[in-house]
């Protein structure tokens, strides 16, 4: 295998997508904006105890009885910042790997730049490594960025409201460590994805399936059928690395040159 | 042995049989494929650049199979009809990137892109975005990437098809070169006067089959059979001598200064040129109008 080669195709696709802001504009800007906004809420609920939304979620007879007795309290904002946020901000490693590894591998079809690059030496390896590379990267940049942008704004609402800080907490690291397995999984999917549809919007749309699972979680919470705690993620990880093992295998042996042609 | 050798290559789309157990070789020099659309010339180029793999037959490239043979890829190169370039990435970073594939150092690309792009005078878009260029800019952008790696096999499919007169001579310029340096071109067109301009070995390709292997200079004889040219005075002529040419058909007027004559080999054309010379005649100009590329086939295929 020709790392040189793979890094060069990682280049060249990362600097493509950054090269216009049309382009790398809404995928930085919109989990930004939820980074700011979603903790925003969250401090609304818990501060000023929003009576309206509190009843509602103190009604629900599934309601677990801690979570009644949070609202209002810090506690509360470090359950609603892991067990209904955090699945949300995990989903954007998922939609940031599926935009990018669509326009890498669909895109080069739809613009037909891939005769020219498959008319090089480049081995079929090394490409497909390349273009997941340059999936990968971004994808973890941006999501730590997230992280730490909706982390910090909890934060910042908790210091002034309590005068303490409610994160880091153990399972808020572990969701920052099941971030790069969804995008590994999002990513091998894109590439099985794209051998089989003809555009990046196709490739996009059914790849952007796998956040349903992740975004069922505040429920799976809210419900108290299962808390996401430190080991809850653990196994998650775990899970997501034999689904990632299992997706690349199968990507690297269905993927065919013609498949970008 | 030639250097690249097709045996039975069939290969289908779906229902559609592009190529219909095409046997054919190429050897050094300028081989010229001619056909209409969806002859499957484009197709034929794809699989011998190893960009397709043969639904059946056989390819062979230096006596390797291209589709399989990565390292091959060094040896060619594969100018596609559409320029295939990274809209958002400048003219530079696009040469550079298809240069480290082939394994060459930043220094040595720039200066052989800067060799080829101050022939085909486009040295002022080297920092420009892709999607600012016009059609023929970037054909000419292309030219130099499939030339970057000093190709021993050059298939080139449509080259010239959005250049203007001028980078449409630097190409064949620099097409001729690499020529006869002992290379291997393989020039794809549907444009009949394009064959008339290199001379080389020609294939004619019509729905899949080889209608024709002949000789860019052996297909006059095809294209001037039963055609009518068109002789253009700077004086008038005199009836007679007008009326008395061969294959005279019609002139202009009774004392003509321009006359229509039907000719059945492109011999003919010095024939009546020299007794019109001899006549007193001033020409001006020999027209014809070319043939449509269909007909060509027909003549062939008798």
């Amino acid at each position: 295998m020709n790392l040189k080669n793979s890094y060069i195709v990682a280049v060249k696709d990362i600097k493509e997508v950054f090269s216009s802001i049309s382009i790398y504009g809404p995928m930085i800007g919109v989990p930004l904006f939820f980074a700011v906004v979603l903790p925003f809420m969250s401090f609304y609920v818990a501060f000023y105890n929003a009576p309206y939304v509190a009843a509602r979620i103190a009604s629900l007879p599934t309601a677990p009885q801690y979570l009644r007795n949070l609202i209002g309290t810090t506690s509360f904002l470090d359950y609603f910042s892991i067990n209904v946020l955090g699945p949300v901000f995990l989903t954007m490693p998922i939609i940031t790997a599926s935009v990018i590894a669509a326009d890498s591998f669909s895109g080069e079809k739809e613009r037909k730049t891939s005769e020219a690059l498959l008319s090089t030496p480049i081995a079929k390896s090394d490409l497909l490594f390349g273009k997941m590379l340059a999936s990968f990267v971004p994808t973890i940049l941006l999501t730590l960025v997230v992280f730490a942008v909706y982390g910090s704004v909890i934060n910042i609402l908790s210091f002034n409201a309590f005068h303490e800080y409610v994160l880091p907490t153990t399972a808020w690291f572990m969701m920052i460590v099941t971030s790069p397995f969804l995008a590994v999984a999002a990513i091998g999917f894109v590439v099985m994805i794209s051998a089989h549809v003809r555009g990046t919007k196709e490739a996009q749309q059914i790849s952007t399936l796998l956040i349903l699972p992740i975004l069922t979680l505040p429920f799976i919470s809210v419900l108290g059928i299962a808390d996401l705690t430190a080991s809850f993620f653990v196994y998650l990880t775990l899970g997501l690395f034999v689904l990632d093992v299992a997706v690349i295998y199968v990507s690297i042996k269905s993927f065919r040159k013609e498949s970008i042609l | 042995m030639p250097v690249i050798e097709i045996r039975d290559l069939t290969k289908k789309f779906d229902k559609i049989t592009a190529l219909n157990a095409v046997t054919l070789n190429f050897n050094k020099g300028i081989n010229i494929v001619l056909g209409p659309n969806g002859a499957g010339k484009s197709t034929l180029l794809r699989c011998i650049s190893g960009l397709y793999r043969p639904d059946k037959g056989r390819i062979s490239v230096f006596g390797r199979d291209p589709y399989v043979d990565d390292d091959l890829k060094m040896r060619l190169s594969f100018l596609s009809d559409n320029y295939a370039l990274y809209d958002y990435l400048s003219v530079k970073d696009n040469l550079l990137f298809f240069g480290r594939l082939y394994g060459f150092d930043d220094a040595l690309i720039l200066k052989r892109v800067k060799s080829v792009l101050k022939e085909l005078n486009a040295m002022d878009y080297l920092n420009a975005k892709v999607y600012t260029l016009s059609r023929g800019t970037k054909q000419k952008i292309a030219f130099c990437r499939a030339i970057l790696n000093d190709p021993e096999v050059l298939l080139l499919d449509e080259p010239t098809a959005f250049l203007d007169v001028n980078a449409s001579d630097s190409v064949r310029e620099i097409i001729t070169n690499y020529a006869k340096a002992s290379r291997i071109i393989i020039f794809v067109t549907q444009r009949i006067d394009e064959i008339m301009r290199l001379e080389g070995r020609l294939t004619i390709l019509n729905k899949g089959k080889v209608a024709l292997r002949s000789s860019t200079s052996k297909i006059y004889n095809f294209i001037t059979k039963d055609l009518e040219i068109t002789v253009i005075f700077a004086r008038p002529l005199a009836g007679s001598i007008a009326m008395d040419t061969p294959g005279f058909i019609s002139g202009n007027s009774a004392n003509p200064t321009l006359i229509k004559v039907r000719i059945n080999s492109y011999k003919d054309i010095n024939k009546v040129i020299k007794q019109l010379i001899n006549n007193g005649a001033q020409i001006v100009s020999v027209h014809y109008i070319e043939p449509a590329i269909e007909k060509l086939f027909k003549k062939g295929s008798r």
